[in-house]
């Protein structure tokens, strides 16, 4: 075996998957002109940090969880919008539950082994955008999301929102892959290439 | 009829109780946010039109895209309907008490029961529960079962949130004697 090689480990406490999709027909009246489909995909798994303490290395875990969620997760995304090269912007997020702590959340999310892993297989380039908490079961996180090779392309600054009625448990994390397959129904705030200078003193005013 | 957005949500559950259940238990459901069809017109006596222009369609909408979602044979199976503040209960109870309705998901699923269901009336985000029971014998006892929705931004007042849900077995980790062995 090749020295410092990981091998994610299959058994990650797995409780269930919750897969949540929206398709707007209809938004202020009018179709938009590129309908764009959204899903938010959730993992419920235990949190192996559970009681170790705020000084526990939290690698070993990390290394071996986070990348089998990034393959579950990415899977079930590519699956329900209709092929990688649909998806145009995407996001990530964690909810943990109320024994562990936000740090466990972010190294399940903020690492190469989730996040350079979503970025591959969602055929990404940019860094990917986020939200987290801590919370009861039940919880309603929204997840943001922007363009996966241009992250300033404000058209696609948009939300999902993903729950699961009865997670994360005190000891579970939830962890959430999402995205997008276009931008927000009616886009029309302009871009950076369109946009005027704007300073107190282009407005000819200071705020005060 | 006048939809602004479906919302699907599929849970499938490998473990419950601490232990693994024998295959994952999966539980799908689709919702149609439609415009309520009597939204603004005050009280209206006679609902048989507005039945007749929507109910049908919704069914037909609705149907395959709930097995589509479950991407397995349903088992059991129920319905909902949200109405939004401005409208009455009766009105989803309208679109979805009617055989127009309901018809199109028996058929497409094989099943012969009639369909268990929540009406309610509530704000955008409200959380509602759609109970579910088995698609040929509504007495399995197995098969009764419910999934919670919440879709943030619906109903909006003049709305309704229609919904099928439909789940490939029944409970996890069901273990209840069946209903006969008490009689």
């Amino acid at each position: 075996m090749q020295e410092g090689m990981v091998h994610p480990d299959e058994n990650i406490g797995l409780r269930k998957l919750v897969l949540y999709r929206d398709v707007v027909f209809t938004e202020a009246g009018e179709a938009p002109a590129q309908p764009a489909r959204r899903a938010s995909v959730a993992a419920v798994i235990r949190n192996p940090w559970v009681s170790a303490g705020p000084s526990a290395d939290l690698s070993r875990e990390q290394s071996h969880i986070a990348p089998v969620l990034a393959k579950l997760l990415t899977d079930r995304l590519v699956a329900s919008l209709g092929g990688v090269d649909e998806i145009e912007s995407f996001g990530k997020a964690a909810i943990v539950g109320t024994s562990g702590e936000i740090e466990h959340a972010g190294a399940l999310i903020h690492t190469p082994y989730f996040g350079n892993l979503v970025r591959e297989f969602l055929q990404g380039e940019s860094i990917i955008c986020f939200a987290d908490t801590r919370a009861e079961a039940g919880e309603t996180l929204i997840v943001p999301l922007w363009h996966k090779t241009h992250a300033s392309t404000r058209s696609h600054y948009q939300t999902i929102s993903a729950r699961v009625s009865d997670a994360p448990r005190a000891d579970e994390i939830v962890v959430i892959a999402a995205a997008s397959t276009g931008p927000r129904p009616h886009p029309r705030i302009g871009d950076r290439m369109t946009d005027p200078v704007v300073t107190t003193e282009s407005l000819e005013v200071v705020p005060s | 009829m006048s939809v602004r957005k479906i919302v699907t949500v599929v849970e499938e559950i490998r473990t419950e109780g601490g232990r693994e259940v024998d295959r994952p238990a999966r539980v799908a459901v689709v919702a149609a946010v439609i415009e309520n069809p009597w939204a603004g017109q005050g009280f209206v006596e006679d609902l048989a039109p507005g039945i007749d222009a929507n109910a049908s369609d919704l069914g037909g909408l609705l149907a395959p895209a709930v097995l589509d979602a479950l991407d397995a044979p349903a088992e059991a199976y129920g319905k909902a309907a949200v109405v939004g503040l401005d409208g009455e209960i009766e009105h989803g109870s309208a679109l979805i008490h009617t055989l127009k309705f309901g018809d199109h998901f028996r058929k497409a699923a094989g099943a012969t029961t009639l369909l268990p269901a929540i009406e309610k009336r509530g704000p955008a985000g409200v959380v509602f529960d759609i109970p579910l029971k088995h698609i040929t014998d509504a007495t399995i006892r197995s098969h009764h079962q419910t999934i919670e929705v919440r879709i943030t931004d619906a109903p909006h007042p003049n709305e309704i949130v229609i919904a099928l849900a439909a789940a490939a077995q029944g409970r996890p980790q069901q273990r209840l004697a069946p209903l006969s062995t008490e009689q």
